[in-house]
Protein backbone atom coordinates (compact mmCIF):
# COMPACT_ATOMS: atom_id res chain seq x y z
CA UNK A 1 0.00 0.00 0.00
CA UNK A 2 1.29 3.49 -0.82
CA UNK A 3 1.48 6.34 1.69
CA UNK A 4 -0.50 9.57 1.46
CA UNK A 5 2.55 11.50 0.30
CA UNK A 6 3.11 8.99 -2.48
CA UNK A 7 -0.52 9.30 -3.46
CA UNK A 8 -0.14 13.08 -3.57
CA UNK A 9 2.91 12.78 -5.80
CA UNK A 10 1.18 10.29 -8.07
CA UNK A 11 -1.67 12.78 -8.51
CA UNK A 12 0.83 15.49 -9.46
CA UNK A 13 0.18 17.60 -6.36
CA UNK A 14 2.92 19.82 -4.94
CA UNK A 15 4.68 19.63 -1.57
CA UNK A 16 2.93 22.93 -0.72
CA UNK A 17 -0.49 21.33 -1.34
CA UNK A 18 0.54 18.43 0.84
CA UNK A 19 1.59 20.68 3.75
CA UNK A 20 -1.54 22.78 3.45
CA UNK A 21 -3.62 19.61 3.61
CA UNK A 22 -1.67 18.38 6.65
CA UNK A 23 -2.24 21.66 8.49
CA UNK A 24 -5.97 21.67 7.75
CA UNK A 25 -6.61 18.17 8.99
CA UNK A 26 -4.57 18.83 12.13
CA UNK A 27 -7.06 21.57 12.95
CA UNK A 28 -10.06 19.43 12.06
CA UNK A 29 -8.88 16.67 14.37
CA UNK A 30 -8.84 19.15 17.22
CA UNK A 31 -5.06 19.01 17.66
CA UNK A 32 -2.78 21.92 18.46
CA UNK A 33 -0.50 23.44 15.75
CA UNK A 34 2.49 21.89 17.49
CA UNK A 35 1.22 18.52 16.24
CA UNK A 36 1.56 19.52 12.56
CA UNK A 37 5.05 17.96 12.14
CA UNK A 38 3.77 14.67 13.55
CA UNK A 39 0.79 14.71 11.20
CA UNK A 40 3.11 15.44 8.25
CA UNK A 41 5.40 12.60 9.28
CA UNK A 42 2.46 10.23 9.65
CA UNK A 43 1.13 11.17 6.21
CA UNK A 44 4.57 10.57 4.71
CA UNK A 45 5.12 7.17 6.26
CA UNK A 46 1.79 5.50 7.14
CA UNK A 47 0.33 3.21 4.53
CA UNK A 48 -3.39 3.43 3.83
CA UNK A 49 -5.49 1.45 6.24
CA UNK A 50 -8.03 -1.07 5.05
CA UNK A 51 -11.54 -0.29 6.25
CA UNK A 52 -14.59 -2.53 6.23
CA UNK A 53 -17.83 -0.59 6.49
CA UNK A 54 -20.84 -2.71 7.37
CA UNK A 55 -24.52 -1.73 7.57
CA UNK A 56 -27.07 -3.15 10.00
CA UNK A 57 -30.44 -1.77 11.02
CA UNK A 58 -30.12 1.85 9.98
CA UNK A 59 -31.26 4.50 7.51
CA UNK A 60 -27.89 5.25 5.82
CA UNK A 61 -28.03 8.84 7.09
CA UNK A 62 -24.48 8.35 8.43
CA UNK A 63 -23.22 7.55 4.93
CA UNK A 64 -25.22 10.47 3.56
CA UNK A 65 -23.60 12.75 6.10
CA UNK A 66 -20.14 11.31 5.48
CA UNK A 67 -20.16 11.94 1.72
CA UNK A 68 -20.86 15.63 2.43
CA UNK A 69 -17.64 16.12 4.34
CA UNK A 70 -15.92 19.24 2.99
CA UNK A 71 -12.66 19.36 4.97
CA UNK A 72 -11.28 16.97 3.98
CA UNK A 73 -13.49 15.98 1.05
CA UNK A 74 -15.10 12.60 1.56
CA UNK A 75 -13.74 11.54 -1.83
CA UNK A 76 -10.20 12.34 -0.64
CA UNK A 77 -10.69 10.24 2.44
CA UNK A 78 -12.20 7.34 0.55
CA UNK A 79 -9.84 7.33 -2.40
CA UNK A 80 -6.50 8.47 -1.00
CA UNK A 81 -6.50 8.08 2.78
CA UNK A 82 -8.18 4.81 3.53
CA UNK A 83 -8.62 1.73 1.49
CA UNK A 84 -12.35 1.09 1.64
CA UNK A 85 -12.43 -2.63 1.00
CA UNK A 86 -16.05 -3.31 1.70
CA UNK A 87 -19.20 -1.22 1.89
CA UNK A 88 -22.39 -2.90 0.79
CA UNK A 89 -24.01 0.45 0.02
CA UNK A 90 -21.15 2.12 -1.86
CA UNK A 91 -19.68 -0.93 -3.61
CA UNK A 92 -19.96 -1.36 -7.33
CA UNK A 93 -19.87 -5.10 -6.95
CA UNK A 94 -22.78 -6.84 -5.29
CA UNK A 95 -24.09 -10.13 -4.05
CA UNK A 96 -21.80 -13.11 -3.66
CA UNK A 97 -18.82 -11.36 -5.20
CA UNK A 98 -18.65 -8.63 -2.57
CA UNK A 99 -19.41 -11.03 0.31
CA UNK A 100 -16.57 -13.28 -0.86
CA UNK A 101 -14.31 -10.24 -1.03
CA UNK A 102 -15.20 -9.39 2.59
CA UNK A 103 -14.14 -12.83 3.74
CA UNK A 104 -10.87 -12.55 1.82
CA UNK A 105 -10.10 -9.11 3.23
CA UNK A 106 -10.70 -10.32 6.77
CA UNK A 107 -8.15 -13.09 6.22
CA UNK A 108 -5.63 -10.95 4.37
CA UNK A 109 -5.53 -8.03 6.82
CA UNK A 110 -6.31 -10.00 10.00
CA UNK A 111 -5.69 -7.77 13.01
CA UNK A 112 -4.93 -4.71 10.89
CA UNK A 113 -8.19 -3.44 9.44
CA UNK A 114 -10.69 -1.03 10.91
CA UNK A 115 -14.32 -2.04 11.18
CA UNK A 116 -16.82 0.78 10.75
CA UNK A 117 -20.33 -0.17 11.79
CA UNK A 118 -23.32 1.80 10.66
CA UNK A 119 -26.53 0.66 12.29
CA UNK A 120 -26.96 -2.05 14.85
CA UNK A 121 -27.87 -5.71 15.13
CA UNK A 122 -31.31 -6.86 16.28
CA UNK A 123 -31.12 -9.85 18.61
CA UNK A 124 -34.76 -10.92 18.30
CA UNK A 125 -35.58 -14.10 16.30
CA UNK A 126 -31.86 -14.94 16.23
CA UNK A 127 -31.09 -11.75 14.35
CA UNK A 128 -33.49 -12.47 11.48
CA UNK A 129 -34.83 -8.90 11.47
CA UNK A 130 -31.71 -7.84 9.61
CA UNK A 131 -30.21 -10.14 7.03
CA UNK A 132 -27.22 -9.28 4.82
CA UNK A 133 -26.09 -11.67 2.10
CA UNK A 134 -28.34 -14.43 3.40
CA UNK A 135 -26.86 -14.31 6.90
CA UNK A 136 -28.05 -12.57 10.02
CA UNK A 137 -26.28 -9.22 10.38
CA UNK A 138 -25.56 -10.22 13.97
CA UNK A 139 -23.36 -13.10 12.73
CA UNK A 140 -21.72 -10.95 10.03
CA UNK A 141 -20.87 -8.33 12.62
CA UNK A 142 -19.32 -10.76 15.10
CA UNK A 143 -17.35 -12.46 12.34
CA UNK A 144 -16.02 -9.20 10.90
CA UNK A 145 -15.19 -7.75 14.32
CA UNK A 146 -12.99 -10.69 15.28
CA UNK A 147 -10.01 -9.63 13.19
CA UNK A 148 -10.47 -5.89 13.51
CA UNK A 149 -7.89 -3.60 15.05
CA UNK A 150 -10.51 -1.12 16.20
CA UNK A 151 -14.22 -0.62 15.72
CA UNK A 152 -15.98 2.62 14.91
CA UNK A 153 -19.64 2.87 15.93
CA UNK A 154 -21.14 5.28 13.41
CA UNK A 155 -24.12 7.23 14.58
CA UNK A 156 -26.63 6.81 17.38
CA UNK A 157 -27.74 3.39 16.05
CA UNK A 158 -24.41 1.71 16.61
CA UNK A 159 -23.58 3.79 19.69
CA UNK A 160 -26.85 3.78 21.64
CA UNK A 161 -29.53 1.94 19.66
CA UNK A 162 -31.43 4.94 18.31
CA UNK A 163 -34.96 4.73 16.89
CA UNK A 164 -35.11 0.96 16.38
CA UNK A 165 -34.13 0.45 20.02
CA UNK A 166 -36.67 3.01 21.28
CA UNK A 167 -39.47 1.64 23.42
CA UNK A 168 -40.88 -0.94 22.91
CA UNK A 169 -37.92 -2.08 20.74
CA UNK A 170 -39.78 -4.85 18.86
CA UNK A 171 -36.68 -6.34 17.26
CA UNK A 172 -34.49 -6.15 20.40
CA UNK A 173 -31.98 -3.96 18.60
CA UNK A 174 -28.89 -3.31 20.71
CA UNK A 175 -25.89 -0.99 20.36
CA UNK A 176 -22.83 -2.79 19.02
CA UNK A 177 -20.91 -2.70 22.31
CA UNK A 178 -23.37 -5.29 23.62
CA UNK A 179 -22.22 -7.67 20.92
CA UNK A 180 -18.55 -6.75 20.43
CA UNK A 181 -16.90 -6.81 23.82
CA UNK A 182 -13.23 -7.50 23.15
CA UNK A 183 -12.29 -4.61 20.82
CA UNK A 184 -11.80 -0.89 21.38
CA UNK A 185 -15.00 0.81 20.20
CA UNK A 186 -15.09 4.47 19.26
CA UNK A 187 -18.61 5.82 19.57
CA UNK A 188 -19.44 8.56 17.11
CA UNK A 189 -23.06 9.27 18.02
CA UNK A 190 -25.45 11.61 16.27
CA UNK A 191 -28.32 11.03 13.91
CA UNK A 192 -26.32 11.40 11.75
CA UNK A 193 -22.91 12.44 13.12
CA UNK A 194 -21.36 15.58 11.67
CA UNK A 195 -19.47 14.78 8.45
CA UNK A 196 -16.23 16.44 9.60
CA UNK A 197 -16.42 14.56 12.90
CA UNK A 198 -16.62 11.28 10.97
CA UNK A 199 -13.66 12.06 8.74
CA UNK A 200 -11.78 13.49 11.74
CA UNK A 201 -12.17 10.24 13.67
CA UNK A 202 -11.05 8.15 10.71
CA UNK A 203 -7.99 10.35 10.17
CA UNK A 204 -6.98 10.13 13.80
CA UNK A 205 -7.16 6.35 13.62
CA UNK A 206 -5.23 6.21 10.39
CA UNK A 207 -2.56 8.82 11.10
CA UNK A 208 -1.73 8.00 14.69
CA UNK A 209 -2.49 4.33 14.49
CA UNK A 210 -4.29 4.69 17.81
CA UNK A 211 -7.73 5.28 19.21
CA UNK A 212 -8.38 9.00 19.90
CA UNK A 213 -8.77 10.00 23.58
CA UNK A 214 -12.23 8.85 24.65
CA UNK A 215 -14.52 10.08 27.43
CA UNK A 216 -16.18 7.78 29.97
CA UNK A 217 -18.90 6.97 27.42
CA UNK A 218 -16.41 6.00 24.71
CA UNK A 219 -16.81 9.12 22.59
CA UNK A 220 -13.79 11.04 21.19
CA UNK A 221 -13.17 13.92 23.59
CA UNK A 222 -12.20 16.40 20.92
CA UNK A 223 -15.66 16.23 19.32
CA UNK A 224 -17.93 15.30 22.23
CA UNK A 225 -16.23 17.22 25.03
CA UNK A 226 -18.75 20.06 25.14
CA UNK A 227 -22.45 20.49 25.52
CA UNK A 228 -24.14 22.15 22.57
CA UNK A 229 -25.56 24.57 25.17
CA UNK A 230 -22.07 25.64 26.23
CA UNK A 231 -20.99 26.33 22.64
CA UNK A 232 -24.30 27.76 21.43
CA UNK A 233 -24.30 31.21 19.88
CA UNK A 234 -27.75 31.77 21.48
CA UNK A 235 -26.38 31.15 24.97
CA UNK A 236 -26.46 34.89 25.77
CA UNK A 237 -30.27 34.84 25.46
CA UNK A 238 -30.42 31.93 27.91
CA UNK A 239 -28.35 33.77 30.50
CA UNK A 240 -30.40 36.92 29.99
CA UNK A 241 -33.65 35.00 30.49
CA UNK A 242 -34.99 35.71 27.00
CA UNK A 243 -36.86 32.66 25.79
CA UNK A 244 -38.96 31.67 22.81
CA UNK A 245 -42.40 30.65 24.15
CA UNK A 246 -43.90 29.55 20.82
CA UNK A 247 -42.41 29.07 17.40
CA UNK A 248 -44.41 31.97 15.95
CA UNK A 249 -43.84 34.54 18.68
CA UNK A 250 -41.73 37.66 18.70
CA UNK A 251 -38.86 35.97 20.55
CA UNK A 252 -38.60 33.32 17.83
CA UNK A 253 -38.25 36.05 15.21
CA UNK A 254 -35.57 37.76 17.29
CA UNK A 255 -33.64 34.51 17.61
CA UNK A 256 -33.97 34.05 21.38
CA UNK A 257 -33.08 30.90 23.31
CA UNK A 258 -35.13 27.79 22.46
CA UNK A 259 -34.88 26.26 25.96
CA UNK A 260 -38.58 26.54 26.74
CA UNK A 261 -39.65 24.93 23.47
CA UNK A 262 -37.71 21.82 24.39
CA UNK A 263 -34.16 22.45 23.15
CA UNK A 264 -31.92 19.59 24.35
CA UNK A 265 -28.74 21.63 23.92
CA UNK A 266 -28.14 21.71 27.70
CA UNK A 267 -27.96 17.91 27.86
CA UNK A 268 -26.34 17.01 24.53
CA UNK A 269 -22.68 16.53 23.77
CA UNK A 270 -21.69 17.20 20.17
CA UNK A 271 -19.81 19.66 17.98
CA UNK A 272 -22.85 21.23 16.29
CA UNK A 273 -22.19 24.53 18.07
CA UNK A 274 -18.64 24.92 16.79
CA UNK A 275 -18.06 22.77 13.68
CA UNK A 276 -21.70 23.10 12.52
CA UNK A 277 -23.09 21.43 9.40
CA UNK A 278 -22.67 21.70 5.62
CA UNK A 279 -19.14 23.04 5.77
CA UNK A 280 -19.94 25.24 8.75
CA UNK A 281 -23.07 26.78 7.23
CA UNK A 282 -25.61 26.20 10.00
CA UNK A 283 -27.03 23.81 12.61
CA UNK A 284 -30.53 23.13 13.93
CA UNK A 285 -30.58 25.89 16.58
CA UNK A 286 -29.27 28.41 14.06
CA UNK A 287 -32.14 27.38 11.79
CA UNK A 288 -34.61 28.21 14.57
CA UNK A 289 -35.39 24.70 15.81
CA UNK A 290 -34.33 23.35 19.19
CA UNK A 291 -31.78 20.56 19.44
CA UNK A 292 -33.51 17.17 19.81
CA UNK A 293 -30.46 15.61 21.47
CA UNK A 294 -29.84 13.12 18.66
CA UNK A 295 -26.34 12.30 19.90
CA UNK A 296 -27.60 11.25 23.33
CA UNK A 297 -28.59 7.85 24.62
CA UNK A 298 -32.32 7.03 24.29
CA UNK A 299 -33.18 10.47 23.01
CA UNK A 300 -36.36 9.06 21.45
CA UNK A 301 -37.60 8.02 24.87
CA UNK A 302 -36.77 11.26 26.68
CA UNK A 303 -40.19 12.81 26.29
CA UNK A 304 -41.64 15.16 23.67
CA UNK A 305 -39.03 17.11 21.70
CA UNK A 306 -40.89 20.38 22.26
CA UNK A 307 -41.18 20.33 26.04
CA UNK A 308 -38.53 21.19 28.58
CA UNK A 309 -40.01 19.29 31.53
CA UNK A 310 -41.33 16.01 30.30
CA UNK A 311 -44.31 14.28 31.79
CA UNK A 312 -43.80 11.96 34.70
CA UNK A 313 -43.22 8.49 33.25
CA UNK A 314 -46.06 6.67 34.99
CA UNK A 315 -48.55 4.59 33.05
CA UNK A 316 -51.66 6.57 32.08
CA UNK A 317 -50.39 9.76 33.67
CA UNK A 318 -50.04 12.77 31.40
CA UNK A 319 -48.90 15.46 33.75
CA UNK A 320 -46.24 18.07 34.07
CA UNK A 321 -44.03 17.36 37.14
CA UNK A 322 -44.48 20.90 38.49
CA UNK A 323 -48.28 20.53 38.38
CA UNK A 324 -48.16 17.10 40.02
CA UNK A 325 -45.69 18.35 42.63
CA UNK A 326 -47.79 21.42 43.45
CA UNK A 327 -50.96 19.30 43.66
CA UNK A 328 -49.29 16.80 46.00
CA UNK A 329 -47.84 19.59 48.15
CA UNK A 330 -51.29 21.22 48.39
CA UNK A 331 -52.86 17.87 49.25
CA UNK A 332 -50.23 17.30 51.94
CA UNK A 333 -50.88 20.75 53.43
CA UNK A 334 -54.68 20.32 53.33
CA UNK A 335 -54.38 16.83 54.81
CA UNK A 336 -52.17 18.24 57.54
CA UNK A 337 -54.75 20.89 58.49
CA UNK A 338 -57.59 18.35 58.63
CA UNK A 339 -55.50 15.82 60.54
CA UNK A 340 -54.33 18.57 62.89
CA UNK A 341 -57.88 19.63 63.77
CA UNK A 342 -58.95 16.01 64.32
CA UNK A 343 -55.85 15.34 66.46
CA UNK A 344 -56.59 18.36 68.61
CA UNK A 345 -60.18 17.19 69.16
CA UNK A 346 -59.08 13.63 69.93
CA UNK A 347 -56.52 14.83 72.48
CA UNK A 348 -58.87 17.21 74.32
CA UNK B 1 -47.45 17.29 86.63
CA UNK B 2 -43.74 16.85 87.13
CA UNK B 3 -41.75 17.29 83.94
CA UNK B 4 -38.12 16.81 82.98
CA UNK B 5 -36.05 18.86 80.54
CA UNK B 6 -33.70 16.91 78.31
CA UNK B 7 -30.94 18.29 76.15
CA UNK B 8 -31.56 16.75 72.73
CA UNK B 9 -30.04 18.77 69.89
CA UNK B 10 -26.41 19.84 69.78
CA UNK B 11 -25.55 23.40 68.68
CA UNK B 12 -23.93 22.04 65.51
CA UNK B 13 -27.08 20.17 64.57
CA UNK B 14 -29.29 23.19 65.20
CA UNK B 15 -27.03 25.40 63.13
CA UNK B 16 -26.97 22.86 60.31
CA UNK B 17 -30.76 22.51 60.41
CA UNK B 18 -31.35 26.21 59.79
CA UNK B 19 -28.59 26.65 57.25
CA UNK B 20 -30.03 23.66 55.43
CA UNK B 21 -33.53 25.14 55.66
CA UNK B 22 -32.48 28.35 53.92
CA UNK B 23 -30.33 26.50 51.38
CA UNK B 24 -33.20 24.19 50.41
CA UNK B 25 -35.60 27.11 50.18
CA UNK B 26 -33.25 28.98 47.87
CA UNK B 27 -32.47 25.86 45.85
CA UNK B 28 -36.11 24.97 45.38
CA UNK B 29 -37.32 28.40 44.32
CA UNK B 30 -34.42 29.01 41.94
CA UNK B 31 -34.66 25.42 40.71
CA UNK B 32 -38.31 25.87 39.75
CA UNK B 33 -37.32 28.85 37.62
CA UNK B 34 -34.40 27.01 36.02
CA UNK B 35 -36.70 24.10 35.12
CA UNK B 36 -39.36 26.41 33.76
CA UNK B 37 -38.33 30.07 33.33
CA UNK B 38 -41.77 31.58 34.00
CA UNK B 39 -40.91 35.26 33.71
CA UNK B 40 -39.00 37.21 31.13
CA UNK B 41 -35.53 38.67 31.61
CA UNK B 42 -34.67 42.31 30.96
CA UNK B 43 -35.86 43.77 27.67
CA UNK B 44 -34.21 46.51 25.69
CA UNK B 45 -30.63 45.36 26.04
CA UNK B 46 -28.50 43.30 23.73
CA UNK B 47 -28.49 39.78 25.18
CA UNK B 48 -24.73 39.95 25.60
CA UNK B 49 -25.11 42.86 28.03
CA UNK B 50 -28.46 41.86 29.55
CA UNK B 51 -27.28 38.95 31.70
CA UNK B 52 -26.47 41.19 34.69
CA UNK B 53 -29.46 43.54 34.39
CA UNK B 54 -31.94 42.64 37.13
CA UNK B 55 -33.20 39.13 37.80
CA UNK B 56 -31.94 36.99 34.94
CA UNK B 57 -31.38 33.30 34.39
CA UNK B 58 -27.71 34.00 34.97
CA UNK B 59 -28.33 35.44 38.46
CA UNK B 60 -30.84 32.75 39.39
CA UNK B 61 -28.45 30.01 38.34
CA UNK B 62 -25.68 31.67 40.32
CA UNK B 63 -27.88 31.68 43.45
CA UNK B 64 -28.74 28.04 42.80
CA UNK B 65 -25.07 27.08 42.54
CA UNK B 66 -24.02 29.07 45.61
CA UNK B 67 -26.88 27.52 47.61
CA UNK B 68 -25.79 24.15 46.24
CA UNK B 69 -22.30 24.66 47.62
CA UNK B 70 -23.80 25.69 50.98
CA UNK B 71 -26.00 22.59 50.93
CA UNK B 72 -22.99 20.37 50.14
CA UNK B 73 -20.85 21.99 52.85
CA UNK B 74 -23.73 21.55 55.30
CA UNK B 75 -24.02 17.89 54.41
CA UNK B 76 -20.31 17.31 54.98
CA UNK B 77 -20.55 19.21 58.29
CA UNK B 78 -23.52 17.02 59.28
CA UNK B 79 -21.54 13.85 58.61
CA UNK B 80 -18.58 15.15 60.63
CA UNK B 81 -20.62 16.04 63.72
CA UNK B 82 -22.27 12.63 63.56
CA UNK B 83 -18.84 11.05 63.69
CA UNK B 84 -17.87 12.89 66.85
CA UNK B 85 -21.04 13.09 68.89
CA UNK B 86 -23.42 10.34 69.90
CA UNK B 87 -26.50 12.54 70.07
CA UNK B 88 -26.00 13.52 66.40
CA UNK B 89 -26.01 9.90 65.38
CA UNK B 90 -29.71 9.05 65.54
CA UNK B 91 -29.75 8.50 61.78
CA UNK B 92 -29.95 4.74 61.58
CA UNK B 93 -33.35 3.33 62.69
CA UNK B 94 -32.71 0.82 65.55
CA UNK B 95 -34.81 -1.93 64.01
CA UNK B 96 -32.91 -4.56 65.99
CA UNK B 97 -34.40 -3.17 69.21
CA UNK B 98 -37.79 -3.96 70.69
CA UNK B 99 -38.58 -0.36 71.68
CA UNK B 100 -38.36 0.69 67.99
CA UNK B 101 -41.13 -1.74 67.00
CA UNK B 102 -43.28 -0.85 70.01
CA UNK B 103 -42.77 2.79 69.14
CA UNK B 104 -43.74 2.11 65.54
CA UNK B 105 -47.02 0.55 66.72
CA UNK B 106 -47.72 3.37 69.15
CA UNK B 107 -47.04 6.19 66.70
CA UNK B 108 -49.22 4.50 64.07
CA UNK B 109 -52.09 4.29 66.55
CA UNK B 110 -51.52 7.90 67.63
CA UNK B 111 -51.44 9.26 64.08
CA UNK B 112 -54.59 7.28 63.21
CA UNK B 113 -56.26 8.98 66.22
CA UNK B 114 -56.96 5.65 67.93
CA UNK B 115 -54.54 6.26 70.81
CA UNK B 116 -54.19 9.55 72.66
CA UNK B 117 -50.80 11.20 72.28
CA UNK B 118 -50.15 11.36 76.02
CA UNK B 119 -50.68 7.62 76.41
CA UNK B 120 -47.94 5.08 75.86
CA UNK B 121 -44.19 5.64 76.09
CA UNK B 122 -42.20 8.79 75.48
CA UNK B 123 -39.48 8.83 72.85
CA UNK B 124 -36.85 11.41 72.07
CA UNK B 125 -37.59 10.74 68.44
CA UNK B 126 -40.61 8.76 67.27
CA UNK B 127 -40.26 5.66 65.12
CA UNK B 128 -41.64 7.30 61.96
CA UNK B 129 -39.10 10.09 62.17
CA UNK B 130 -36.39 7.55 62.82
CA UNK B 131 -37.39 5.60 59.71
CA UNK B 132 -37.89 8.57 57.37
CA UNK B 133 -34.86 10.75 58.19
CA UNK B 134 -32.30 8.29 56.78
CA UNK B 135 -34.28 8.22 53.53
CA UNK B 136 -34.30 12.01 53.43
CA UNK B 137 -30.54 12.07 53.94
CA UNK B 138 -30.23 9.70 50.99
CA UNK B 139 -32.38 12.04 48.90
CA UNK B 140 -30.13 14.95 49.95
CA UNK B 141 -27.14 12.93 48.83
CA UNK B 142 -28.89 12.09 45.55
CA UNK B 143 -29.57 15.78 44.92
CA UNK B 144 -25.94 16.66 45.67
CA UNK B 145 -24.61 13.97 43.34
CA UNK B 146 -26.98 14.70 40.44
CA UNK B 147 -26.70 18.45 40.95
CA UNK B 148 -22.94 18.58 40.97
CA UNK B 149 -22.76 16.04 38.13
CA UNK B 150 -24.83 18.33 35.90
CA UNK B 151 -22.95 21.38 37.15
CA UNK B 152 -19.59 19.74 36.59
CA UNK B 153 -20.25 18.29 33.15
CA UNK B 154 -19.79 21.69 31.53
CA UNK B 155 -16.16 20.66 31.99
CA UNK B 156 -16.17 16.87 31.56
CA UNK B 157 -12.53 16.48 32.59
CA UNK B 158 -12.90 18.59 35.73
CA UNK B 159 -13.13 17.77 39.42
CA UNK B 160 -16.92 17.66 39.86
CA UNK B 161 -17.41 15.66 36.68
CA UNK B 162 -14.88 13.06 37.75
CA UNK B 163 -16.38 12.91 41.27
CA UNK B 164 -20.05 12.65 40.31
CA UNK B 165 -20.25 12.23 36.53
CA UNK B 166 -20.76 8.47 36.88
CA UNK B 167 -24.39 8.97 37.94
CA UNK B 168 -25.43 10.30 34.50
CA UNK B 169 -25.25 7.04 32.50
CA UNK B 170 -26.85 5.19 35.44
CA UNK B 171 -29.93 7.42 35.19
CA UNK B 172 -30.12 7.00 31.42
CA UNK B 173 -28.38 10.13 30.18
CA UNK B 174 -28.11 13.74 31.16
CA UNK B 175 -31.66 14.70 30.22
CA UNK B 176 -33.08 12.07 32.55
CA UNK B 177 -30.66 13.28 35.25
CA UNK B 178 -32.28 16.72 34.98
CA UNK B 179 -35.70 15.11 35.30
CA UNK B 180 -34.76 13.02 38.35
CA UNK B 181 -33.23 16.06 40.01
CA UNK B 182 -36.52 17.90 39.44
CA UNK B 183 -38.80 15.11 40.69
CA UNK B 184 -36.80 14.46 43.87
CA UNK B 185 -36.83 18.21 44.65
CA UNK B 186 -40.62 18.01 44.91
CA UNK B 187 -40.42 14.98 47.20
CA UNK B 188 -38.11 16.88 49.55
CA UNK B 189 -40.53 19.84 49.62
CA UNK B 190 -43.49 17.54 50.38
CA UNK B 191 -41.39 16.02 53.18
CA UNK B 192 -40.69 19.53 54.51
CA UNK B 193 -44.44 20.33 54.62
CA UNK B 194 -45.25 17.13 56.52
CA UNK B 195 -42.22 17.60 58.78
CA UNK B 196 -43.38 21.10 59.70
CA UNK B 197 -46.94 19.92 60.33
CA UNK B 198 -45.94 17.02 62.56
CA UNK B 199 -43.70 19.27 64.64
CA UNK B 200 -46.51 21.81 65.10
CA UNK B 201 -48.95 19.01 65.92
CA UNK B 202 -46.66 17.65 68.64
CA UNK B 203 -46.26 21.12 70.11
CA UNK B 204 -50.00 21.87 70.04
CA UNK B 205 -50.94 18.62 71.76
CA UNK B 206 -48.13 18.16 74.27
CA UNK B 207 -46.65 21.67 74.72
CA UNK B 208 -43.34 19.86 75.12
CA UNK B 209 -41.07 22.38 73.39
CA UNK B 210 -40.94 20.40 70.15
CA UNK B 211 -41.20 23.56 68.09
CA UNK B 212 -38.57 25.52 70.02
CA UNK B 213 -36.20 22.59 70.52
CA UNK B 214 -34.50 23.29 67.20
CA UNK B 215 -33.56 26.71 68.62
CA UNK B 216 -32.90 25.88 72.28
CA UNK B 217 -31.85 22.25 72.03
CA UNK B 218 -34.19 21.20 74.89
CA UNK B 219 -37.40 19.19 75.00
CA UNK B 220 -39.68 18.57 77.96
CA UNK B 221 -40.94 15.09 78.86
CA UNK B 222 -43.38 13.92 81.52
CA UNK B 223 -41.56 10.64 81.93
CA UNK B 224 -38.13 9.48 80.88
CA UNK B 225 -38.03 8.61 77.17
CA UNK B 226 -37.36 4.90 76.58
CA UNK B 227 -34.65 5.60 74.01
CA UNK B 228 -32.83 8.16 76.16
CA UNK B 229 -29.69 5.98 76.13
CA UNK B 230 -29.20 7.00 72.47
CA UNK B 231 -28.17 10.52 73.44
CA UNK B 232 -26.31 9.91 76.70
CA UNK B 233 -22.65 10.53 76.10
Amino acid sequence: METFWETFKRHGLSRRDFLRFSTTITGIMGLSPSMIPKVVQALETKPRVPVLWVHGLECTCCSESFIRSATPLASDVLLTMISLEYDDTLSAAAGEAIEKHREEVIKKYWGNYILAVEGNPPLGEEGMYCVVGGKAFLENLKETAKGAKAVIAWGSCASWGCVQAAKPNPTTAVPIHKVITDKPIIKVPGCPPIAEVMTGVIMHLVLFDSVPPLDSQGRPKQFYGNRIHDTCYRRAFFNAGQFVERFDDDGAKKGWCLYKVGCRGPTTYNSCGNIRWYNGLSYPIQAGHGCIGCAEEDFWDSGPFYERLTNIPLPNVEANPDKVGAALAAAAAAGAVVHGVLSKIRNK
Amino acid sequence: METKRFYIFSPGLRLWHWVNFFAILALFITGLYIGNPFFLGPIGYEATYAYDKGITMDLIRKIHFVAGYVFLSGFIFRVIIALFSKRDRLIIPPFWRRDYWIGLKEITLKYSLIMRDKEGNEYIRNAYARSVYPLIYLLFLFMIITGFAMYGMSNPGGLWASLFGWIIPLLGGEFMTHMWHHWIAWIIIIFAILHFYLVVREELIKQNGELTSMFTGYKVFEKEPVDIEDIKE
